[in-house]
């Protein structure tokens, strides 16, 4: 809501940033442990190949890929984790790695998949430890609290054992010690994975909140789609470590999928031929039809279907998300195959 | 106003970590059961060691119970601070929440040091030091002096400790599980349960340059006893001064090399 630092300098810089592993690779089986363990067979991976973008203030923005694309490296370089192996980074005007204390009390990492939590005491308990680390005072920790039990309903289960917490409460444990001393840059690692809808809608409205509220500036990774387009307008795609699309979600829905689709009911029968005519017939179940049509063309087309077709209603849609992420996807893959394994087998050797 | 906050972080940790070893109320008493029984075999031990008054290696059987109580209290701080933070080290950065404790805004190597204390191994430290003083006591060359000199020996060796331990666990960055690096020290520091200058020329040498147990028990007792050189007491100070230096550098080396895991 109330934000006074309207300064103009990005909040995220990075530029050509990179980061390369050496990893050890195994044979299955006892053999190919033994093999190993006398002498382990080292390869290069480039996790994140030399990428750039830069994130304003008050921004929330989606990395999307699939799984081991890179986006889980960049946020721990930018997190100030893992040493970037080359390239520019500057997180609010701090470098990351050097894990100065006012870098790192205006930042946060939450990962869905990994706790914080003391496993045997109640959450409070973990709360009390991040107070005193973060030097929170009390009456600033006492109105983060209220607030925080309010968005996320934390009533009744911060007294638990968190052990004893089901996964969605426990999440939003984890979330709530992650955001405690108010960071002004939130980065989540598949926050709501393995929630239910449900959670994954309640975790979402709070990101959001606290957005508005503190003018964060939040990177966000995540597998439910739902995530990404309800929160963020940006969108960055990390596939094989390079960055594939950086921009607006819906200009990434257009520039993949250049279509959308006008489902009719209908109210008599109507042949498939005639329904052609309009644009490509996607679906045909009876009195139901989906056609897709050219983007420039959608308003025209579905006026004239209105007009010369026994139409009962009509809708016009956006293709789902998920098929033209995975469009992009098979895309970048089919050229990253033809691309990679030349280099890959030499650093393997 | 630093040093206020780190004292302020290590109560919450105290206080935590006694409110988690209260949930279990069983294994509770179980724990100190067991720090009862071990403080008790261990006099018993030396005892029937002891039980004809020949001295060992020109140790006296008071003498040699200086060097136990030594032993006994070293191996509760082990057991109080350093066990149950640094050896959690591999199993932090084998599951990757190692993330954690690099990303507050305190020093990590001091976070990953001091979260967890069990405090039932302090009663071991109370029996150790319970024996010096005893020990101590009844010899005529004891000094209130030697006595001084002897507890500023006693922190350097538990900075040694530290620091050696310390360095064994940080190699869990690169190799991950390292629980049998930590048994290997535990292994050489069952001779500081003896006194280094007893023994042959060879293993002392071993013993205080190679594996400085020399300087975590038979040094302080040998001050506490009224029998110290200079030579010692500066080599303990230096050892334990060179030796935390080291590790806090390779401290800095190791996470700049961590990977994490991905998740």
């Amino acid at each position: 809501m109330s934000h006074t630092d309207h300064s103009t300098t990005p909040v995220i810089q990075v530029r050509d940033l990179e980061k390369v592993y050496t990893v050890h690779e195994k044979e299955p089986g006892l053999r190919g442990s033994l093999a190993s363990f006398v002498r382990r067979r080292k390869t290069l991976v480039r996790a994140v190949d030399r990428i750039s973008f830069e994130i304003d203030a008050g921004q929330m923005v989606g990395f999307l890929g699939p799984n081991g694309a890179g986006k889980t490296t960049a946020l721990k370089m930018l997190a100030g984790l893992l040493h970037p192996t080359d390239g520019f980074v500057r997180v609010g005007g701090h470098v990351p790695k050097e894990r100065r204390t006012e870098f790192l009390k205006n930042i946060t990492l939450v990962m869905g998949q990994k706790q914080q939590l003391l496993w045997d005491l109640p959450a409070l308990d973990s709360f009390l430890v991040n107070q005193a680390i973060y030097e929170i005072p009390n009456d600033e920790y006492q109105a983060t609290m209220r607030e925080f039990s309010e968005i996320l309903e934390l009533e009744g289960i911060l007294k638990k054992q968190v052990r004893k917490l089901s996964l969605g409460e426990r999440m939003k444990c984890e979330l709530a010690a992650a955001l405690l001393h108010r960071p002004r840059v939130l980065f989540l690692d598949e926050p709501t994975i393995g929630l239910d809808v449900n959670m994954q809608v309640r975790i979402r409205e709070f990101v959001a909140e606290y957005n508005r509220r503190f003018n964060a500036t939040v990177i966000l990774t995540s597998h439910y789609m739902a995530d990404v387009t309800a929160l963020c307008k940006r969108i960055i795609v990390i596939d094989k470590g390079h960055i594939v699309f950086d921009g607006d979600l819906s200009a990434l829905v257009e520039e993949a999928a250049p279509g959308k689709t006008v489902r009719l009911e209908l109210s008599e029968n109507v042949s498939d031929e005639r329904l052609s005519f309009y644009g490509k017939l996607t679906s045909r179940e009876g009195l139901f039809a989906d056609v897709l049509v050219p983007r420039n063309e959608t308003s025209r087309l579905a006026a004239r279907m209105l007009a010369e077709l026994p139409v009962a209603d009509v809708t016009i849609e956006d293709p789902p998300i998920e098929g033209v992420i995975g469009t992009l996807f098979a895309g970048t893959n089919r050229q990253a195959v033809d691309a990679v394994p030349a280099g890959a087998e030499q650093a393997a050797r | 106003m630093r040093l206020k906050r780190y004292i302020r972080v290590l109560g919450i940790f105290v206080r935590a970590s006694i409110s988690a070893q209260l949930e279990y109320r069983v294994n509770f008493a179980v724990n100190l059961f067991g720090s009862l029984l071990l403080a008790g075999g261990t006099l018993l031990g030396i005892t029937i060691l002891y039980s004809d008054g020949t001295p060992l290696g020109g140790w006296s059987y008071r003498e040699s119970i200086v060097v136990v109580g030594l032993f006994t209290l070293v191996q509760g701080y082990i057991g109080a601070f350093l066990y149950p933070n640094l050896n959690k080290i591999g199993e932090e950065v084998r599951q990757g929440t190692m993330d954690f404790n690099l990303l507050k805004p305190v020093d990590a190597q001091f976070l990953i040091s001091s979260r967890n204390i069990n405090v039932f191994r302090l009663t071991d430290a109370l029996v150790g030091a319970g024996l010096v003083i005893w020990a101590a006591s009844g010899l005529e060359n004891a000094s209130s002096i030697g006595a001084l000199l002897g507890l500023c020996l006693i922190v350097t060796a538990l900075t040694i400790v530290y620091a050696v331990w310390f360095m064994l666990s940080m190699t869990a960055f690169w190799f991950v599980k390292v629980g049998n690096v930590t048994e290997l020290f535990n292994g050489f520091f069952r001779a500081g349960a003896f006194p280094v200058s007893a023994l042959p020329g060879w293993v002392r040498l071993v013993f205080t340059f190679l594996i400085p147990v020399a300087f975590v028990t038979t040094v302080p007792a040998e001050a506490i006893i009224g029998r110290w050189n200079a030579g010692s007491v500066l080599g303990s100070g230096v050892a334990a001064v060179l030796l935390l230096g080291v590790s806090r550098w390779f401290w800095t080396y190791a996470i700049s090399k961590y990977t994490s895991a991905s998740s």
